[in-house]
């Protein structure tokens, strides 16, 4: 079935090196997501386990068989494209038959796929039409009837959606979930959308600069980044990060000095000294609350963004790295140029040593997994 | 954009086309008005251009006192269309490797067929008449049209292969995921896509190899049944006079295949050929 395995993969074109070797195991049916900034080599990573770029080091496996050199069809791959890359010559029906013809399939076993995969991506009424004629999100449907009706092990997407507006994206993303529910194959996803990674992966992989920097179920890397990069990524918007100063370590977890001076318990186990060294507290926008808490931060907003169900401030801070930025009810009263002071609570923040890695949060997943049930 | 002309910018644009026009076309209105008038009356002083008598008989009388004239007409036919033919065979293949594949000195090779270009085939026609000598090949049609797809292959690679780096990566990409072959792609694949662009480099072999078989039938052929159109002509020049209105008859009946093929072929540069292939 549709296991794969990267083994200490590399790639390198001449001197740089943009894939630095990453190691992951991935079982049947699971759907995984790439995440990453432009250029952390995502794209890259995935063009190379379709066989569209050359491994420069490592071994590929795709059910227990190294692939490394074998070209993408004898790799029971199937790839939707960006652009989807469709034949704009070719009817719809043509252009989700291509794989078949290409094999010299009998014509009868053709039409049966082909129409049963337009069944699946509701194409039925299209596939005597050309691509030209038709809208973004039904062409990004006839990439993906290209890919379905091969039935690969393995199905690879390379940013299919970002191409189409926000509306229809949404509705895809749905879709895609479902497609992979009712294929039972395993899909590798590469998105720069957050949302997309959050909403469809089983797993979602962060990637920084050509190495893996945490893998993980989306509450997961929500809940416990392991470094700066992941909490900075995941979210919307961007976590706050403060310097402060260690001051004690305990059970309770550690306690640091913010820079107005007041104290804070982070809840994190650590085994390190940290009086004295400066560390960096993380906060989310959403965890930010009015009035009182376990410490209080004063902001002067210079941009606040009502939308309604949420009220959006954007302030500059001591201490704060970029833009301090909270997520309040949309009731908050707040306005440009008066004071609010924030309040934060040790139990939602996360803590960063000097080289970025987190302390490990006290809280469990299963926790959150149950306390979602209740909700 | 939206940009509206003003009235006086109309002017000059309305008359740069028609100064341009004029040059282009007045041989033809010329050559058109010389065919109808009798003999007698076309050296005329003052000249005119309507005369008494104008009529259709060279139209006629031309296949009469050239009697092998069709034959002319349809051997530079032939010989253009097998130019062309067998430019594009090679053409099509050669465009896709210099737009697609890496390899070695791949952008002098480039370079070399760009400098060959600039060679007129005059140059060569001593050397290429030993050659043909040589081979026994003087006087057959093969001696006219391998250096006629020899001299349309440079530029036809050149127009092609800009038409062909414009077409996506995706596309072959997706079809090599799907499992087609180099071949089956280019077949399946680029051509289709490629289509106005091969019809552009069809119709520029296509008129420069009715352009240029004059030089190469003049030198590599005697036989006269194997004459091209342009040779053939000569044959209105008699031994004293030189039959002008039959002459400029034949040369209009002469450009007719090429104004056909061209009417026929730009039908298929249509633009967004491509559309619908990819997001752009």
């Amino acid at each position: 079935m549709g296991e794969l395995q990267l083994r200490d993969v590399r790639k390198s074109y001449g001197q740089m090196e943009v894939i630095k070797g990453v190691n992951l195991d991935v079982d049947h049916g699971e759907f995984i997501v790439f995440v990453g900034p432009s250029g952390c080599g995502k794209s890259t990573l995935l063009r190379m386990i379709a066989g569209l770029e050359e491994i420069t080091g490592g071994d590929i496996t795709i059910e227990k068989k190294v692939v490394n050199d074998l070209p993408p069809v004898k790799r029971g791959i199937a790839m939707v494209f960006q652009s989807y890359a469709l034949y704009p010559h070719m009817s719809v029906y043509e252009n989700i038959a291509f794989p078949l013809r290409v094999e010299r399939l009998a014509k009868d076993k053709v039409e049966e796929k082909v129409q049963a995969a337009a069944e699946i991506l509701q194409l039925t009424e299209r596939l005597q039409h050309k691509p030209g004629e038709l809208s973004g999100g039904q062409r990004q449907r006839v990439a993906i009837g290209r890919a379905i009706v091969r039935a690969p092990s393995v199905f690879l997407f390379d940013e299919p959606l970002s191409n189409l507006d926000a509306a229809l994206r949404a509705e895809m993303r749905v879709e895609l979930a479902k497609l992979h529910s009712d294929l039972d194959a395993t899909m590798i996803y590469v998105t720069h959308d957050q949302v997309e990674a959050m909403t469809m992966a089983d797993r979602i992989v962060v990637l920084d600069q050509g190495v893996i920097s945490q893998v993980g179920s989306p509450l997961e890397l929500y809940h416990k980044p392991r470094n700066v990069f992941v909490a900075g990524f995941i979210g919307n918007p961007k976590m706050n990060f403060i310097e402060v100063t260690g001051k004690t370590a305990d059970a309770n977890g550690v306690t640091v000095t913010l820079p107005s001076g007041a104290d804070i318990t982070v809840k994190v186990a650590t085994k390190t000294d940290v009086a004295g060294k400066p560390l960096t507290l993380g906060i989310r926008p959403e965890h930010l609350t009015l009035g009182t808490a376990e410490a209080t931060i004063e902001v002067v907003p210079n941009v606040v963004e009502h939308l309604g169900i949420h009220t959006v401030t954007y302030s500059t801070v001591d201490g704060a790295k970029a833009t301090f930025c909270s997520v309040l009810p949309g009731s908050a009263p707040a306005k440009v140029g008066k004071p609010v002071s924030m309040g934060l609570n040790g139990a939602d923040c996360h803590l960063f040593n000097e080289t970025g890695q987190a302390f490990e949060r006290q809280l469990s997943l299963e926790d959150l997994d149950a306390a979602d049930m209740h909700i | 954009m939206l940009h509206k002309y003003r009235w006086y910018e109309y002017v000059l644009i309305y008359a740069g086309l028609a100064v341009f026009l004029t040059f282009v076309l007045a041989p033809f209105v010329e050559a058109f008005v010389v065919s109808m008038r009798p003999l007698t009356s076309l050296f005329s002083i003052p000249y005119r251009f309507i005369t008494d008598k104008m009529s259709f008989d060279a139209y006629f009388t031309m296949w009469e006192n050239v009697p092998l004239l069709w034959m002319y007409m349809l051997n530079s036919f032939f010989i253009a269309t097998a130019v062309t033919v067998l430019g594009l065979i090679c053409i099509i293949p050669a465009a896709y490797a210099f737009a697609r594949f890496e390899f070695p000195a791949r952008n002098s090779l480039l370079g070399i067929f760009i400098a060959v270009n600039m060679f007129s085939g005059a140059v060569l026609i001593i050397p290429l008449f030993k050659l043909m000598q040589q081979y026994g090949l003087l006087n057959t049609y093969f001696a006219m049209i391998a250096p006629g797809t020899a001299f349309v292959i440079p530029t036809g690679i050149w127009l092609l292969r800009s038409y062909l780096v414009r077409i996506p990566k995706e596309l072959e990409e997706a079809a090599w995921v799907d499992g087609a072959g180099k071949i089956y792609t280019l077949w399946r694949v680029i051509i289709p896509v490629a289509l106005p662009g091969i019809v552009v480099v069809t119709i520029t072999a296509f008129i420069t190899a009715y352009a240029q078989q004059f030089i190469f039938a003049l030198t590599f052929n005697s036989v006269n049944e194997l004459n091209p159109l342009p040779v053939g002509l000569f044959q209105f020049f008699g031994r004293q006079n030189v039959v002008w209105n039959e002459l400029m008859a034949a040369s209009l009946v002469g450009i007719l295949p090429v104004l056909f093929v061209y009417v026929f072929l730009q039908r298929y540069i249509v633009a967004g050929l491509t559309a619908g292939a990819v997001k752009e």
